[in-house]
């Protein structure tokens, strides 16, 4: 009953940590004692590597949110192999949803039918009626949680772009509706596409082989000009104009190192095979025209077993940028994209770019294409691929180092899984919005005594 | 040739006879019927019968072995000889009618009767689509706690799924604490303490009221000699040491007294301060209480004279703050010294009454039986308790008027724990208060679940916050309420100072 001899916490954290690893090698180990007839095996290597998906009966794919990403990924769902359909559309707003289908027309002889185009707030609960496949659902982040949900509850395959939350309590529904797609067999691919960009696949499978040891600490970046914005117009309510202007708004996108900066923040995830447990970081509103977020960020973010991952990302005009990522490990260091250094800089490894006449890289098959080929290659060759799990965390992990900078204080991995925190008016509906739009503090005011 | 026919043939034969025969008699004792001819306790059955794993919806039933022995191929045999062996022994060498069944389907026994792998085994899909947003959390926790290594199990929430129990809880007691009790007097002062004699105490605006004893200070030898029965190495060096006189409770802080404290500080469930800015902080001076607990506190075992217990150490402090507070004196929670000062009374053996040590424990399997009678009126531990705390009056005072010091429930000291916290005393040190720092605090006193050996009066434990909140799903984790530890309550010192009586 006594454990006298054990009382110390070093050693009990060691010992997590280690089983913690252990963990991480075999995401699938409390399953794995009995798997199931009825459950499929999961496939977690997502590049397939194809230039087309194989042929095979048609794939209908409704797309949720209409917007400028959502008309891109409709197309490269086109693009990525034969027999591949959008047949139906939903979105808010009437013109971005006339304007993508006149799109899909244009660029790719893909009709629409009227009467498969939805708008309002419901428009996905109708779209999601009909015999789909595949459902493509880029909407403002906000409203990922809801949509994957409904999807995965219809039995639909799902494309989902990046972020898939704004808040703790979405990111914790994305990781329970993934383990619920996974438990049926559906396929889910995110837009973190480096995933399924092969110089990055190449690069990481030589890092996981060990190429320059352990993993010791990296820095990521998203260092860039002003995003677009828009201005209220007289002719759009607060709602509507919250939601053409969504970029700019915490609730809707989730700030911009969730929005934009998770892609690097994903690639870190990726490589260290594990996600940081806590951040302590700092950002601020220096040049934002609209909205209520901010426009720098700096996070130090901590695995659990004390390594460190930094984080920067910028949104201004006019200063020094950079989207790279730089990951140190114990005989090298490497740009997780297409080149491995040894200690002294030495080259250890190239991506095998393929050259030209002119001996320029010819490049490989886009990434936002072959995201599309392998899903439709795991949806027609049965073999499941699922990183809803992993896109998840990658999100929790940028809203872990937003809420930080917001707050001034440390957060942790634990209380971002537990938190009830959701932002977002309660009900969605045109008109005013509740919800508060002060620009977030840190920290407490000097008060004379 | 023959004669090898002779021996190898029948040899063959005997052999397939018995492997035939073995699997025959692992069916035949592996049935529902089977294992009820002995479980005979009725609970067993009829819970069973009454639980959802029986009651299904697809008109299948779970049978005993698929959940009370692990899935064939995964120890299934092993578990099954070592289960068999186990009720052969108890089958002939002991009265079924002396099992307490009551505390063996408590969750402390039955984690060691049901195996998550064969939970695991049915259940593959821990996520089915029709799973409740709750649910999803829920078992997004038991996977990320299970990869991490840590041992939750699937009866740790749902006890209930193999044999039904209608008063099981399973949700957060939002209603505890809030029936109020019987129209009784209700005190509106504390009590008036003007010199060194024992007082009854009251507290303001309820009807709770205990008594506090006068231990009058003095010195003593902490810890146990070397040659004490049983003894840790703890426990010593025995050094003397010197306490002031002070006053401490008759028995454990009861339910009835913490209730009080629950009734008039709680606080209204969790609230979230991630966002921080976004949300207007107040700042109070008055004494947060505890926030509702999840499930029930007591075990179901009954509140009143019972002392409290699934409180956390913060809970206890926090409690001795707010008693300070409504009573204008100083409560605290006692120093290791002070408290064994208390229970010893004046003795210097083992135990505060007369008894062989040797006698007390059953070694070994050929010994006699323990002779029980003389701790049996003094201590609630293991042999007497059902497994369960006990009103306070279930045993007889030690020579101090203290009851219950050597068991019932642990109880917290203030010193923070050291192995070697002994050795660091200086001789004659006047009321020492353990080392500056540390990690975990001072647990004395053994509890309903301990052996003899632990009830002794130099015996030394200390909290296990980590494991304690094992199973609390919430995070950060709560403060105030242990989701498994239930053998530890407290006992509070009040000063002897300025504020009663003492200039």
């Amino acid at each position: 009953m006594k454990n006298k001899p054990s009382l110390s916490r070093r050693s009990f954290l060691g010992r997590a940590a280690t089983a913690g690893a252990i963990g991480v090698v075999s995401p699938a180990l409390i399953h794995s004692c009995a798997p199931s007839k009825d459950i499929k095996d999961v496939k977690y290597d997502l590049c397939s590597f194809l230039d087309q998906a194989p042929d095979g009966p048609e794939l209908k794919a409704g797309l949720i949110g209409c917007g400028g990403r959502g008309t891109g990924a409709a197309q490269n769902f086109l693009d990525a192999g034969p027999n591949l359909k959008i047949i139906a559309l939903a979105d808010v707003i009437p013109d971005k949803l006339n304007a993508a289908k006149k799109k899909l027309k244009e660029n790719k002889n893909n009709e629409v039918p009227d009467e498969n185009c939805f708008i309002g707030f419901d428009a996905y609960e109708k779209l999601l009626a009909l015999d789909l496949d595949v459902v493509l659902i880029a909407t403002p982040p906000h409203f990922r949680p809801i949509h994957f949900e409904a999807a995965v509850q219809a039995r639909k395959h799902v494309f989902m772009e990046k972020p898939v939350a704004v808040d703790p309590q979405g990111a914790v529904s994305i990781m329970g509706t993934a383990k619920k797609a996974e438990g049926l067999g559906l396929s889910v691919v995110a837009g973190t596409q480096r995933r399924h960009q092969r110089n990055y696949v190449e690069t990481y499978k030589n890092i996981a082989g060990g190429m320059i040891g352990e993993l010791t600490g990296g820095n990521v970046y998203w260092n860039g000009g002003k995003l677009w914005h828009r201005n209220p117009n007289t002719q759009w309510n607060e709602m509507e104009y919250m939601i053409r202007n969504w970029v700019n708004w915490i609730w809707l996108s989730g700030d911009h190192i969730v929005e934009q900066h998770v892609h690097n923040l994903d690639v870190a995830h990726w490589f260290f095979g594990a996600h940081p447990v806590k951040a302590l970081g700092f950002g601020s509103r220096q040049r934002r025209v609209t909205g209520d977020q901010y426009d720098n960020f700096s996070i130090d973010f901590v695995f659990e077993d004390g390594r460190h991952l930094h984080s920067m990302c910028r949104q201004i005009n006019g200063c020094n940028g950079g989207v790279y990522e730089r990951l140190q490990g114990q005989n090298g260091s490497t740009n997780a994209k297409d080149i491995i250094n040894g200690l002294n800089g030495e080259t250890l490894w190239e991506y095998p770019y393929e050259l030209d006449e002119e001996g320029k890289h010819k490049g490989f098959l886009s990434p936002y294409v072959q995201e599309h080929v392998d899903l439709v290659n795991a949806i027609r060759t049965d073999t499941p691929i699922n990183e809803g799990e992993n896109v998840a965390k990658s999100t929790m992990l940028a809203i872990m180092g937003r809420i930080s900078a917001y707050t001034g204080k440390e957060t942790t991995w634990d209380e971002m899984m537990n938190t009830d925190l959701k932002l977002g008016p309660k009900v969605y509906a045109m008109g005013n919005v509740d919800v508060d739009k002060a620009v977030p503090i840190p920290g407490e005011a000097w008060k004379p005594k | 040739m023959r004669k090898f026919c002779l021996i190898f043939v029948p040899g063959i034969l005997l052999g397939i006879l018995l492997i035939w025969g073995a699997g025959k008699a692992i069916e035949a004792t592996s049935t529902d019927k089977y294992c009820s001819s002995c479980h005979v306790h009725p609970q067993a059955n009829i819970s069973w019968k009454r639980s959802v794993h029986y009651d299904t919806g697809s008109g299948t039933h779970t049978h005993c072995v698929e959940c009370h022995l692990p899935p064939k191929g995964e120890g299934y045999l092993v578990q099954k000889i070592r289960t068999g062996l186990h009720d052969v022994y108890a089958h002939w060498f002991k009265d079924s009618a002396d099992f307490n069944w009551d505390a063996k389907s408590k969750l402390e026994n039955a984690v060691h009767h049901t195996f998550d792998l064969s939970c695991n085994k049915c259940h593959a899909n821990l996520f089915p689509i029709q799973l409740t947003k709750k649910g999803s959390d829920a078992h997004l926790y038991y996977v990320s706690q299970t990869e991490k290594g840590i041992d939750i199990q699937c009866i740790n929430c749902h006890l209930d799924a193999g044999h039904y129990d209608p008063n099981y809880t399973h949700e957060a007691n939002i209603g505890f604490g809030v029936a109020s009790s019987l129209p009784e007097e209700i005190f509106n002062e504390p009590a008036m303490v003007e010199e060194f004699i024992s007082f009854k105490e009251t507290i303001p605006n309820s009807s709770v009221s205990f008594k506090m004893l006068t231990i009058h200070g003095g010195k003593f030898m902490l810890g146990s000699p070397e040659d004490e029965l049983f003894r840790d190495d703890d426990e010593g060096p025995s050094t003397e040491v010197g306490v002031s006189s002070f006053f401490l409770g008759e028995i454990e802080v009861s339910w009835n007294e913490y209730m009080a404290f629950y009734a008039q500080t709680a606080g209204e469930g969790r609230s979230s301060d991630t966002e921080g800015v976004r949300k207007n902080t107040a700042n109070v001076d008055a004494i947060v209480g505890a926030t509702p607990p999840y499930g029930q506190p007591d075990q179901g075992w009954g509140k009143g004279q019972r002392p409290a217990i699934s409180i956390s150490y913060h809970a206890a402090e926090t409690y001795c703050k707010w008693l300070s507070q409504v009573t204008g004196k100083t409560y605290r929670l006692p120093t290791e010294a002070e408290w064994e000062y208390a229970a010893r009374g004046n003795t210097q053996g083992a135990y505060f009454f007369e008894v062989d040590p040797k006698k007390v424990m059953k070694k070994g399997l050929f010994s006699s039986k323990p002779d029980t009678t003389t701790i049996n009126t003094y201590v609630v531990y293991r042999e007497n308790s059902s497994l369960k705390t006990q009103e306070s009056d279930f045993v007889q005072a030690n020579p101090f008027g203290l009851k219950n010091m050597l068991g019932n429930v642990a109880e917290f000291c203030s010193d923070w724990y050291t192995v070697d916290a002994y050795k660091q005393l200086s001789t004659s040190a006047l009321n020492p208060k353990g080392p500056s720092s540390g990690e975990e605090h001072v647990i004395k006193g053994g509890s309903y679940r301990s052996s003899a050996a632990q009830v002794r009066i130099a015996n030394r434990d200390y909290t296990k916050t980590t494991d304690w909140l094992r199973t609390d799903p919430q995070i950060p984790k709560s403060i105030w309420w242990y989701s498994n530890c239930f053998h530890v309550g407290f006992r509070v010192v009040c000063e002897f100072n300025e504020k009663t009586g003492n200039n």
